[in-house]
């Protein structure tokens, strides 16, 4: 499917059943990242298709030997995960998620999770981190309720997912984003265990994080050059709006 | 940058050593540095300090391998993270603290500053 600069490319014979979408890019802590590459490995998601486009890095992975994208699509019919091993350039964000949430129309996504971090400068002290949400209509608003997953209530919001939930809303999609307290610029394994426990309220994925915290360690080594890259684009991200006080007027 | 570094550019050397990743924050009396020291015990962390720049070395507990990886098609091995910053202002060495928990590093310094009180005419 192509949409401007970005395609979504497709495996032959890949159908979908109303899935629910779960994006997964890199951000503060890389929460996404880690989680939605977890729930791919332990649900032993097969791959749905790849992204490409010329606002992207000229850069392929090579896994065993094999050529891959690094904007890859995982799922079955009922779950599709996007992700990414690498950056997103400020310059491909609004490309990609007006193509992104076009598919996502078109496959009959009846749900689109964004899965993020929430910086927090004392995330050292906070033992288990917390998870907030934010909706984009009232459907959504009413399935966080139905879930209890805490809304944020006041603030700003920056990056792919705060574009991604517009973009949805523009199309009438539901979509939810889910933050996890997390660390700014290190990669936190913690938040994105805490951010898959709320994730499993919605699809029941019935997947243990005691695992993921087991290699804890592993991951934070593995996701130092992502996470180097994802915090150098950060500024122009807008990142910093996100610990603004907004003026509150209405 | 020089052309070869901005082709090579490794968060890793040779010699085994890893670049950790890092933060520095200006606190206003002092600079705070963090380092994420994963799979690093406190007893094997080294910081020194001079007035200006902030040197840490820390032993991995359990080395990190990676085989036939990257241009170099070879067997990898890593034993420590290293890594040296240079601050943006002076700092009092002696007054500077660390404390280490859950894998992360905190270092504070103090600012060097010789503060002169300025009378309002």
């Amino acid at each position: 499917m192509e949409n401007g600069p970005v395609t979504i490319v497709e495996e032959e014979g890949v159908t979908h059943k109303s899935p629910i979408v779960i994006e997964g890019l890199p951000d503060v802590g890389l929460v996404g990242t880690i989680a939605a590459s977890y729930i791919v490995d332990k649900m032993d998601y097969a791959k749905l298709g790849y992204i490409e486009s010329e606002l992207f890095p000229p850069v392929m992975v090579i896994h065993e030997g094999k050529l891959i994208s690094p904007f890859r699509i995982y799922g079955n019919e009922d779950v599709v995960v996007v992700l990414s091993e690498i950056a997103i350039p400020p310059d491909a964000v609004y490309p990609l998620t007006t193509a992104l949430t076009d598919w996502f129309s078109s496959i009959g996504a009846r749900l689109v999770i964004s899965v993020s971090g929430l910086p927090m400068k004392n995330r050292i002290d906070i033992e288990k981190p917390e998870v907030f949400a934010i909706g984009n209509n009232d459907a959504a608003m009413k399935k966080l309720a139905a879930k209890q997953i805490e809304l944020l209530q006041e603030g700003f919001i920056a990056g792919t997912y705060a574009v991604m939930l517009r973009q949805c809303m523009k199309r009438g999609l539901s979509a939810v984003s889910l933050l996890a307290q997390c660390f700014p610029v290190y990669p936190d394994p913690g938040a994105a265990a805490s951010a898959i426990e709320v994730l499993d309220r919605f699809i029941n994925l019935g997947i243990d994080v005691g695992e993921l915290m087991g290699r804890e360690e592993e991951i934070k080594l593995k996701a130092r050059d992502l996470m180097r890259e994802t915090a150098l684009s950060a500024p122009e991200m807008q990142k910093g709006v996100e610990q603004d006080m907004p003026i509150m007027y209405r | 940058m020089s052309i070869e570094r901005r082709i090579i550019k490794a968060t890793w050397g040779y010699n085994g050593d890893l670049e950790p990743l890092s933060e520095l924050e200006d606190l206003g009396d002092a600079i705070l540095v963090t380092f994420d020291l994963p799979r690093v015990k406190k007893e094997d962390v080294e910081i020194n300090l001079t007035e200006d720049t902030v040197e840490l070395k820390a032993k991995l507990s359990e080395s990190v391998c990676w085989e036939k990886w990257g241009s170099i098609q070879k067997r990898l091995t890593f034993q420590t993270f290293q890594k040296q910053i240079r601050l943006p202002v002076h700092i009092n060495q002696k007054e500077a603290s660390a404390s280490f928990k859950n894998g992360i590093l905190r270092v504070v310094m103090p600012k060097l500053r010789e503060k002169v009180l300025i009378h309002i005419e």
